[in-house]
């Protein structure tokens, strides 16, 4: 496959800017770069999704225009999504028969029965292990992976990309995965493996294509090239979010206290079980693990957004009845949502009407039920200077704000708040390295000034650099906790996994 | 036996059902693709003037008059969505609004009426309406009789219908994408499905269907054009494809159990019962409130069987 | 090419252009639903204006029509700013009327001022109260606002009915032998008589300039204060506004009341401006039916909009009532209505997306247009 001259513009950003690419047969090819280098934007025009503004497309030889994804499944080329393309109620034979023609003789009835039995001859041969008959929301979101997978091989895919696709694994199923994907190369496809992270595209890839704001920085052989110099290629200097510092200010009493917490999940049962965990002020202590065992909820009942089922949460002490959002805000809880555009702002309204999206019922903002709309707007300008937001003004609606600035907009927020707890999940998702170490920055500099920060996250390398303690969570309750100066990846991998190898 | 209360509501429940049940099998399609219409009542109103219009206006046999009618009916149903269909698929309105749009554009006080007038259909009868076509021996039969061999073509239809719908939705390749277009778009986007046409064409479908129902009233129930025909009729329908689930087989069970309360009052008041007909008459309004109240609390956290992307337009293109 | 993006800016001219941009495209398109019926359109809409605002009275009529829906829009646009749809608030406006018509009947021997102001608060009473019904099934139970508001707003209709028609209620007139066999309700007391004022010989009733009141303090309300930031917010994002420790579901009570109010005092300006007693034929054959809705949406959440499209549409309504004869299409004010309210959806597009037209292929204007 090959990409010349490939340009896609966004109101307001050029995404691709005459980007050149291409992949052999038979080999495993990275795309690095860091969140917002275009990548996805890259790979999207691959599979039909977008269509180029500008440049041309080749298939083995041959040129190629996708004017949707059906002509790209058409030619062969596959893509598993970084958020997968899956139908949640359908079982996984379903999902993967959907929208194919060719296989089973009729195009017009469903044959479930046969379509089961080719899943899972493919799941045999592939060591992609998964019940057909299962129904997607009862998977892992590793085994709903391993369907998106099988997906592109019932279609026969001769070139396969994966967009992100350690994000949900552990690093043992990380390697399991990686096992496959050379197996599949061997067998003569081509497997393009989208990533920001260095050691994975040394792991499995033969060459590498490194991009940089929308263009193509190099192409280089994965064993000529270091961590170093792709680190250095990909950002443009030299730089490494992942060292841990020295920490600042000490630690002090208890600030935060989980006792023995429950919470039911939303489709039924429970999705937090029995969780027991301190934060002391002026701590950092981290949750890792999968997305999907309880994470969010635990953060959604630490908050007060979801009730608590059992057990209990003290704030320096004070027990908070739960289930209620302004309760903690008002104990001094912050909450730095892992879903910023759908949770943390609300994206039609200004910047300045989200700054004091918890704070305009105070004297400062308020007289009586009117607001003072002057103060509310110079609070606003004050603390983009401070905090170093992009954008053109206050008014500004928050959905035009790039990941990072909109991040900094909820940070702001937070912090401007004076809290003693904040609570913080998936901070630096999806945002560019420039913009993660602002963030980092943040967090180190409230748990100097005394905060209690609970960090919850599914980048491994984030908590190591950050945090001092590290509690792991597995199907809802901790199965662990180490300390994180002395862990090791292999440790914490291990207890993600809910302290089992992986098949 | 057969001139018993309970039989005859029985019957009268199928008869008042049935426009319920096409109105709702229709917009259960549309609402599988994702596309809300809240235009049912306008689609049914505009189907039973131009149903009736056909009956009126075109000479022939009965049969091949009415059959000629119920294809105009759905046609114009089927125009009608086109106009919502356009406005949410393609220019990503507000799905709520354009149906209200639709329904006061079509409804009773705008284009049926229009039609109705300008046609001078008001003051006459059906030249040709669906009667019950078994033969009497069979209508006598005790129960079955009235209740199912009594039934008019366009009831028997209906069941076929059903059928028809439930085969689709469960069995076949069209019904597994389009279950897949409603769930989820962007995974059958990523499939290669045609999300558009799919929409289109399901949102359209549902529109004949209100066609049909309509022209169940203009052409068996009140062989007649009245403004405002169906009174609500095309509101019950879409709270009835909430209550059935989304489900073709429910959806009958419920337009007989909505009609049975529509049938009421009438049947009572021929009996000389003398309680004010108003009450009554607002019974199926009620009930479609406490029905709607039960299956949504029930399911207030696991919304059973809505399609996940009902009511919001599908971008493919959006950052 | 044809591409559809999303606006980065929202210009300001938009805000004007897209109401007035809608009704010309609506009139535009009416236009021609009359010529391929075989009406001049011309003609029709010479007739319809005459009707509406030029002839002998019309403006006057107009004002009388433009009030219950003024009432209504607002009623509409108050629950819409929050995403909630209470649409057709008839049935609330009935109420309204219903209760106001009471009060009035009650209180007949207090001065004016008390028993106006005593039928304001009861009709307000009495919409609210039944817009509580859906407020309180969609904020605790989930349920669906739209179907249980117009299932309501029917069975309101009939227990409106039920009073007058076939009850021996309190509201109805049964002094006298005819009053028994031709039912309506009892007068209203003078009392309850509301005032108006002529202003260059248009009549404008009590109600109108409450309706223009009710607009400012709604406006007030949403733009100003705690309560309307909070709607916002949940009308924008819910999760958000729980995240923020906002109280949606008292909201969503607070605010269907609010609407429910609105509605109810155009009921009670209904007895007290025109009726002066409980008349169910003449509140149902106002045709307010969804006009409500058409004026909200058009209005897009400004208040004073309200007022305003609803004199518009008011006019519109006293035309089509006064035309109604063989001549002159009946449903034409349903048409029209549906035209404006799909050309105003279509002017919404144009608000948030703008559409480019691109070159298919070819190197550098792409990159020299993104800036």
């Amino acid at each position: 496959m090959r990409l010349r001259g490939i340009t896609k513009v966004f109101p307001g950003v050029v995404a691709n800017d005459r980007v050149d690419f291409e992949a052999a047969e038979g080999e495993v090819h990275a795309l690095l770069g860091e969140n917002g280098a275009g990548k996805s934007t890259l790979s999207n025009i691959l599979t039909g999704l977008y269509r180029p503004d500008e440049g041309e497309i080749e298939l083995y030889g041959e040129p190629a225009e996708f004017h949707s994804p059906r002509d790209a499944l058409d030619a062969g080329v596959c893509m598993v999504h970084q958020h997968f393309r899956l139908v949640v109620p359908f079982t996984v034979a379903e999902n993967v028969a959907l929208g194919d023609h060719r296989k089973e003789g009729s195009a017009f009835l469903v044959r479930p029965r046969a379509i089961e039995r080719g899943v899972a001859q493919l799941s045999e041969r592939y060591g992609l292990h998964v019940d057909p008959r299962a129904r997607i929301w009862q998977l892992s979101l590793g085994e709903q992976q391993r369907v998106e997978i099988l997906k592109a091989l019932y279609r026969e895919a001769r070139i396969l990309i994966l967009d992100e696709p350690t994000a949900v694994l552990t690093p043992q199923e990380a390697e399991t995965l990686f096992r496959t994907l050379r197996a599949m190369a061997a067998e003569g496809r081509t497997v393009i493996f989208i990533s920001h992270k260095l050691h994975e595209v040394k792991a499995v890839s033969d060459r590498v294509t490194v991009l940089r704001g929308g263009r193509t920085v190099a192409t280089v052989s994965t064993a000529e090239a270091t961590r170093r110099s792709l680190a250095a290629m990909m950002v443009g200097r030299e730089v490494d979010v992942t060292r841990r510092r020295e920490r600042d200010g000490e630690i002090r009493g208890p600030a935060l206290e989980l006792e023995d917490l429950w919470a039911d999940g939303d489709r039924g049962g429970s999705a937090v079980k029995g969780v027991s965990l301190t934060v002391r002020a002026g701590e950092i202590v981290a949750v890792a693990g999968v997305a999907g065992n309880g994470q969010r909820e635990l953060a959604e009942t630490v908050t007060g957004m979801r009730p608590r089922a059992g057990g209990a949460v003290r704030v320096h002490g004070r027990a908070l009845r739960g289930g209620d959002a302004r309760e903690a805000i008002r104990a001094g809880i912050a909450h730095v949502p892992e879903d910023r555009l759908g949770t943390g702002v609300a994206p039609s309204l200004s910047i300045a009407s989200n700054l004091v999206l918890k704070s305009y019922r105070y004297r400062q903002l308020a007289l009586g039920p009117l607001l003072r709309l002057r103060a509310i707007r110079e609070h606003a300008v004050d603390l983009i200077r401070r905090y170093d937001v992009k954008a053109s003004g206050p008014h500004v609606p928050a959905r035009q704000l790039s990941g990072g600035n909109l991040q900094k907009v909820v940070l702001a927020r937070e912090f401007s708040g004076e809290p003693r707890v904040l609570v913080v999940a998936s901070p630096t998702r999806g945002l560019d390295v420039a913009a993660i170490e602002t963030v980092h920055a943040y967090l180190r500099g409230a748990a100097a000034a005394g905060v209690a920060v609970l960090l919850i996250s599914e980048d491994l390398d984030e908590i190591l650099a950050l945090a001092d303690r590290v509690a792991v969570m597995y199907d809802g309750e901790i199965v662990g906790e180490v300390d994180a100066a002395t862990a090791t990846v292999e440790e914490i991998g291990l207890l993600m996994a809910g302290g089992r190898e992986s098949p | 036996m057969n001139n018993s209360i309970l039989v005859v509501v029985l019957a009268s429940a199928v008869v008042y059902g049935t426009p319920l049940l096409y109105a709702a099998l229709g917009e259960l399609l549309a609402e599988r693709s994702g596309v809300l219409n809240l235009g049912v009542e306008g689609m049914m109103l505009v189907g039973a003037v131009m149903g009736f219009w056909a009956v009126q206006r075109i000479d022939g046999s009965g049969s091949a008059v009415l059959a000629l009618a119920l294809g105009v009916a759905a046609l114009a149903g089927a125009s009608m969505a086109l106009i919502h269909a356009f406005l949410v698929v393609t220019l990503r309105a507000n799905q709520i609004v354009s149906g209200l749009a639709l329904t006061i554009f079509a409804g009773a006080a705008g284009l049926s009426s229009y039609l109705g007038n300008d046609l001078h259909l008001a003051d006459s009868p059906a030249k040709h309406a669906f009667h019950p076509v078994a033969p009497s021996s069979l209508q006598d039969l005790p129960v079955v009789g009235p209740v199912i061999f009594g039934q008019s073509v366009l009831v028997y239809a209906s069941w076929v219908c059903v059928l028809a719908v439930a085969f689709y939705l469960a069995r076949t390749r069209p019904g597994l994408n389009l279950r897949a277009v409603g769930e989820s778009p962007a995974a059958a986007d990523a499939m290669g499905i045609n999300v558009t046409r799919y929409r289109y064409a399901h949102t359209l479908a549902g529109g004949a269907f209100a066609g049909l129902g309509g022209a169940t009233f203009s052409l068996a129930i009140t062989p007649q054009w009245v403004d405002g025909l169906t009174s609500g009729a095309g509101w019950i329908a879409i709270a009835l494809v909430i209550f059935a689930f989304w489900r073709p087989g429910l959806c009958l069970v419920g337009a007989y159990f909505f009609g049975a309360f529509a049938a009421l009052p009438f049947t009572l008041q021929s009996r000389g019962v003398t309680v004010a007909p108003e009450l009554f008459q607002s019974l199926p309004y009620v009930m479609t409130v406490l029905v709607l109240v039960l299956v949504s609390s029930a399911g207030a956290r696991r919304r059973l069987g809505a399609p996940a992307s009902l009511g919001l337009p599908y971008v493919r293109e959006e950052r | 090419m044809i591409r559809i993006e999303r606006r980065l800016r929202q210009p300001r001219w938009l805000t004007v252009v897209v109401p007035v941009g809608s009704l010309a495209i609506a009139f535009a398109a009416s236009a021609l639903v009359l010529a391929a019926t075989g009406h001049a359109p011309g003609h029709t809409f010479r007739r319809l204006f005459d009707a509406a605002f030029l002839a002998h009275g019309a403006l006057s009529s107009s004002v009388t029509s433009a009030t219950p829906l003024a009432f209504t829009g607002l009623c509409a646009a108050i629950a819409f700013r929050m995403q909630l749809f209470n649409i057709r608030g008839e049935g609330q406006l009935y109420a309204g009327a219903i209760l106001a018509a009471a009060a009035a009947l009650l209180l007949h021997s207090l001065p004016m001022a008390v028993v106006i102001a005593a039928m304001v608060l009861a009709g307000a009473a009495g919409g609210a109260a039944l817009a509580l019904i859906p407020g309180f099934l969609r904020a605790f139970l989930s349920t669906n606002e739209i179907i249980t508001s117009l299932m309501l707003n029917y069975v309101a209709a009939l227990v409106l009915n039920y009073l007058i028609f076939d009850s021996l209620s309190y509201w109805r007139d049964t002094s006298t032998p005819e009053a028994k066999v031709f039912p309506q309700g009892k007068m209203l007391p003078a009392s309850g008589t509301w005032p108006s004022w002529t202003l260059h010989g248009v009549l404008v009733p009590l109600g109108f300039l409450l309706g223009i009141a009710l607009a400012a303090l709604v406006w007030l309300l949403y733009s100003r204060t705690r309560f309307g930031f909070e709607v916002q917010v949940i009308g924008d994002s819910p999760r958000a506004a729980t995240y923020a420790g906002m109280r949606t579901r008292r909201k969503i009570l607070a605010v269907m009341a609010l609407s429910g109010a609105a509605a109810g005092i155009g009921g009670a300006s209904q007895d007290g401006d025109f009726r002066h007693l409980l008349d169910p034929r003449g509140l149902s054959q106002s045709g307010y039916g969804y006009a409500g809705i058409v004026i909200a949406a058009l209005a897009r959440y400004n208040p004073f909009a309200v007022v305003l499209i609803a004199f518009l549409l008011g006019g519109l309504q006293n035309a089509g009532y006064t035309l109604q004869g063989a001549d002159f299409p009946s449903g034409l004010v349903g048409v029209m209505q549906g035209l404006i309210l799909f050309s105003a959806l279509g002017a919404e597009l144009l608000v948030r997306y703008r559409i480019r037209f691109a070159r298919p292929r070819g190197r550098g204007p792409a990159l020299e247009a993104a800036g």
